[in-house]
């Protein structure tokens, strides 16, 4: 079992606009994690000019550290970002992080097939079984392999 | 005799049916509802629409169906649900609902869908859908057109949808009457 705390997960969608943030820390208060997803969208859109258009699903790994957080990135081939907030006492390995993302990705899809979910919208997502999905990989963040 | 109906069932869908991706499948159904939704506004209406879209889906599916299953005609009303479930279900959806609740004049009974391949990732819209949308409303209208082709008048409707928070989804299906072979008005 490892030992990361999520803090905090945010989905970004392409047009830099928040779909959704969750803060699951109980020492600092949602903005901060706002700010954090804010600042990770332009390191993100820096890795992501270098490494060119070629890139397909790309994880990005630690994306910046700051204090005792660590943030990790995510871009899907839509341009759509997932952005996770840890706080850590060792290294996570970068197999931990990609499955962790590979989940987050997948109630994405399952929340993007849903004929009534605006893709367009600027709105953030609230359909409940999305909230209740991600709020689950939030609580317990575990080792499995995960299936596309 | 139910042993037989979920043989030839199996056996029409192994060999006899084209498949498509089932994905593709449930996205076109779900647009086809969200279009509906966008421009009737009124659930109720969207209900109405489905159900004739099933209906014109059914008097065309039925010929189909009798063409790729062989059968004869059905001694009574439970051998047609018994049909209806493990070889018409089984051989456009993949599913085989069940069929219980009969009423006690052997003229009603429901069907429970355990899966409902039209509505995978689809969850409803906050707004009153819950109370009012039947998403797979289509499939009611689909049993209507295909029974009225073999001469037999039904109601179907569902009652319960695991899409509104319900345990279970279950249609109920009702004959209202045989239909007999009409004589053309000219003659005696």
């Amino acid at each position: 079992m490892s030992d990361i705390k999520i803090q905090s997960i945010a989905i970004i969608g392409k047009q830099n606009n928040p779909l959704y943030i969750k803060n699951f820390s109980v020492f600092h208060p949602d903005l901060k994690y706002h700010y954090i997803a804010h600042t990770s969208c332009d390191v993100i859109d820096e890795r992501v000019g270098a490494a060119g258009p070629e890139a397909a699903d790309t994880y990005l790994g630690l994306l910046y550290a700051m204090e005792d957080l660590d943030v990790y990135g995510y871009v899907t081939n839509t341009r759509v970002k997932f952005v996770v907030v840890l706080s850590v006492t060792n290294p996570v390995k970068n197999t931990v992080m990609k499955n962790l993302f590979k989940k987050i990705h997948n109630v994405y899809i399952n929340q993007v097939c849903n004929p009534f979910y605006n893709l367009d919208g600027k709105k953030s997502i609230v359909s409940k079984r999305f909230v209740a999905a991600i709020d689950a990989i939030g609580i317990t963040p575990s080792d499995d392999d995960v299936s596309p | 005799m139910n042993k037989q109906y979920k043989q030839i069932g199996d056996e029409v869908w192994k060999n006899r049916v084209e498949k498509i991706n089932a994905e593709l499948f449930t996205l076109t159904y779900g647009s086809v509802v969200a279009q509906l939704v966008k421009d009737y506004e009124d659930y109720q209406e969207v209900n109405k629409q489905l159900e004739k879209m099933g209906y014109n889906i059914g008097v065309r599916l039925i010929e189909d169906f009798l063409a790729r299953a062989s059968l004869g005609r059905c001694a009574d009303f439970r051998e047609t649900a018994e049909v209806i479930s493990k070889i018409g279900f089984k051989i456009f959806l993949n599913i085989t609902p069940t069929v219980t609740n009969w009423s006690s004049n052997n003229k009603e009974f429901s069907l429970i869908f355990e899966e409902n391949p039209l509505a995978e990732f689809v969850e409803l819209p906050d707004d009153g859908a819950a109370d009012e949308l039947w998403y797979s409303n289509i499939l009611c209208g689909v049993l209507r057109g295909s029974l009225e082709m073999v001469q037999m008048q039904v109601e179907a409707n569902f009652i319960s949808d695991v899409l509104r928070g319900d345990d279970q989804t279950e249609m109920r299906v009702k004959l209202v009457k045989y239909l007999e072979e009409e004589v053309p008005a000219g003659e005696d």
